[in-house]
């Protein structure tokens, strides 16, 4: 047997990405939801905004938000919620999709190290959120007067990147849970919703009660859109957020480890039970 | 039981009380849920009727570069055997070693050590091309991406599968796509083949050829082989030693020849039949009560096949008029009469007492003389 190196286990990851990329390639439907989804996702709660105010911007919520304008502030709620979106939905539709087409058996049957190939799987799910982002990013840019400048990019990323794995975390767990239970999409969808609620996604977290705060304190979409709004609106540097990343780094690294944990356990448990390959 | 093989030999496939349970699953969704809760207040015994043994202490032990039957009707424990051997399952109680690495203790070692080929037809992506896969599960076998790619290639040549490799799986036939299950198996060389019906499903043109790469893996490529199947003639032909399984236990272990020896000595008689009337095996029953087994093998409409009545033991050839008379009453068409000629199927009957075959074992006779 070929021992592990990094690159069998890169190419692992590879390979997995590529699968995905052209499973969703075969289907060219994809490419006119990925054209008009990211309009549609986030352009109501604009036009909603509009309404209430009479304009893009507010006095009113400037005093909570720290910036009158609450297109830029809906807009960074949007893409970076688009990446809780596929990783609440990706990972585990992938596993259960595995074991309908009857793979999931010779895929748990290789000898390699499963992380990588979960590994593969998150990656695949970043790309897609990654055109997502990137289409509501140009439409704001073009038609909302959202400003960009090249100096922020780098530090967005960089909290994008803590933002991903605490995610992939989260993403693990319902994996985790769709081996089992097979059905993970109707948990997915609470928790998409218990992250729309609970983070500031479309309003300050201080439009929150003090107890549905303290849930929100939870949740990395918390952290990284105020440190990225910070970054973003506010116009400050990193030095500024560091609590915030701090906090996402401890986070990740708590989430990541209960992800891998749970998702070894099912597999086990699945495996005693005979319930591996059932969907 | 016990496998009688020579201590000296090698072993590349070794279980010692393998047993699997499963929990029957007789409920199923949210009112089933509540009805189990009410369950658990009921008694031990009920819990145990429960659950299904769908391995029970099962001894073998499989030569170095054998090819190995596992025979036996849907549902008997082959393919719980298999998955165990493969690590897909975690068995209850006992131990296995592939390739002398402990199934629970050495899972990544044994899982380099075999090639898996489960029958049926998604075991594949069906929207990637035969390369795709090929390339995808090498490197899951952690082939380097040079190693990898020579690797496919001939693999697509040795399987004949080159012409057509760059189109998706959808657009291929049954057959084809079986052809890739087996490349898959064998992209990382591996010393033990475990095959859960490979035939299954598949046209007699395609049998004959899978067959034949089994042979051909066995006897020139030294593979150990574990073929587990439901086609008797198939275990007859191709198993230098066959494990006839039955309820999760294994009846017995020999060479096809030295078991048909076991039924050589009965007498043995098979009337082939069409559409014999319902109850008709408890009437020749009662009209034979010396004749040890009476048995309907029911045909199959799909294809035509006619059913078969077995006879088996003392007096099975004298009782052969009071049979054919009591059909012809009841106006069913005789098609073939056959005296004292045991297959791998009387074999199993003697061994389960009877016990009912799948429609499978009734087809597979004809699928073995088409080709």
């Amino acid at each position: 047997m070929t021992q592990s190196s990094l690159g069998t286990n890169l190419f692992v990851v590879w390979n997995e990405v590529k699968k995905n990329i052209k499973f969703l390639l075969a289907y060219p439907i994809v490419f006119v939801f990925w054209g008009i989804f990211p309009i549609f996702w986030f352009i109501p709660f604009i036009l909603q905004g509009e309404a209430l105010v009479g304009g893009l911007s507010s006095q009113a919520f400037a005093q909570i938000a720290g910036t009158p304008d609450f297109v830029p502030f809906v807009v960074i709620g949007s893409v970076l919620n688009s990446y809780v979106l596929s990783s609440l939905y990706g990972m585990g539709e992938s596993i259960r999709r595995e074991a309908y087409q009857g793979t999931l058996d010779y895929v748990l049957a290789s000898p390699c190290n499963k992380a990588y190939i979960l590994i593969g799987k998150a990656v695949s799910e970043s790309l897609t959120s990654t055109i997502f982002a990137v289409s509501q990013l140009a439409i704001s840019i073009l038609f909302f007067g959202i400003e960009l400048t090249v100096g922020v990019i780098a530090p967005i990323l960089f909290i994008l990147i803590l933002l991903v794995l605490g995610l992939y975390g989260i993403a693990l767990m319902l994996a985790a849970l769709s081996l089992r239970f097979k059905q993970a999409h109707d948990l997915a969808h609470t928790l998409e919703y218990v992250f729309y609620l609970f983070s500031p996604v479309r309003y300050p977290v201080e439009s929150l009660p003090f107890w549905a705060q303290l849930l929100g304190k939870l949740l990395p979409l918390t952290y990284a859109l105020i440190a990225v709004r910070a970054l973003l609106l506010l116009k400050q540097g990193l030095s500024a957020v560091y609590v915030e990343i701090l906090v996402l780094l401890v986070l990740d690294v708590a989430l990541i480890l209960v992800g891998f944990y749970m998702f070894n356990w099912m597999e086990n448990k699945t495996k005693k039970s005979g319930m591996i390959s059932q969907y | 039981m016990s496998t009688p093989t020579d201590d000296q030999d090698v072993y590349s496939i070794e279980t010692s009380g393998l047993t699997k349970v499963f929990a029957k699953k007789r409920h199923r969704g949210i009112l089933g849920f509540l009805r189990r809760e009410t369950e658990k207040e009921k008694s031990k015994n009920e819990k145990t009727d429960a659950l299904t043994l769908a391995l029970d202490h099962v001894n073998l032990k499989v030569r170095a570069g054998e090819l190995f039957g596992l025979l036996g009707p849907n549902g008997a424990g082959k393919t719980t055997l298999v998955k165990c051997l493969a690590t897909i399952l975690i068995p209850d109680e006992g131990t296995a070693a592939v390739n002398g690495y402990d199934v629970m203790k050495e899972t990544t070692m044994v899982r380099a050590s075999i090639g898996l080929v489960v029958g049926g037809e998604r075991t594949l992506y069906w929207k990637l091309t035969a390369r795709d896969n090929l390339m995808y599960f090498a490197s899951l076998y952690k082939m380097p991406r040079a190693e990898a790619k020579k690797r496919v290639n001939e693999i697509l040549e040795i399987m004949n599968l080159r012409d057509r490799a760059d189109e998706r799986l959808e657009d291929y036939s049954t057959g084809m796509r079986q052809k890739v299950a087996i490349a898959r198996a064998l992209l990382h060389n591996p010393p033990v083949l475990l095959l859960d019906e490979p035939t299954l499903g598949l046209d007699p043109t395609f049998s004959r050829q899978i067959r034949s790469q089994i042979r051909d893996l066995c006897r020139n490529q030294g593979k150990t082989i574990l073929l587990a199947t439901h086609y008797m003639y198939e275990a007859d032909e191709l198993c230098d030693r066959v494990a006839i399984i039955n309820n999760g236990q294994i009846a017995a272990v020999d060479s096809p020849n030295r078991l048909k020896a076991m039924v050589r000595e009965k007498e043995l008689v098979e009337i082939t039949c069409v559409n014999p009337p319902l109850g008709i095996e408890a009437e020749l029953r009662a009209l034979c009560p010396k004749v040890e087994i009476v048995m309907l093998v029911q045909g199959d409409e799909a294809t035509a096949r006619p059913a078969r009545i077995k006879m088996m033991g003392e007096e099975a050839e004298e009782s052969v008029g009071t049979v054919i008379d009591a059909l012809r009453k009841k106006r069913v068409q005789i098609t073939s009469l056959n005296v004292g000629m045991p297959t791998l199927e009387d074999v199993f009957i003697k061994l389960t007492g009877g016990a009912k075959l799948t429609e499978g074992t009734e087809n597979e006779k004809e699928r073995h003389e088409a080709e």
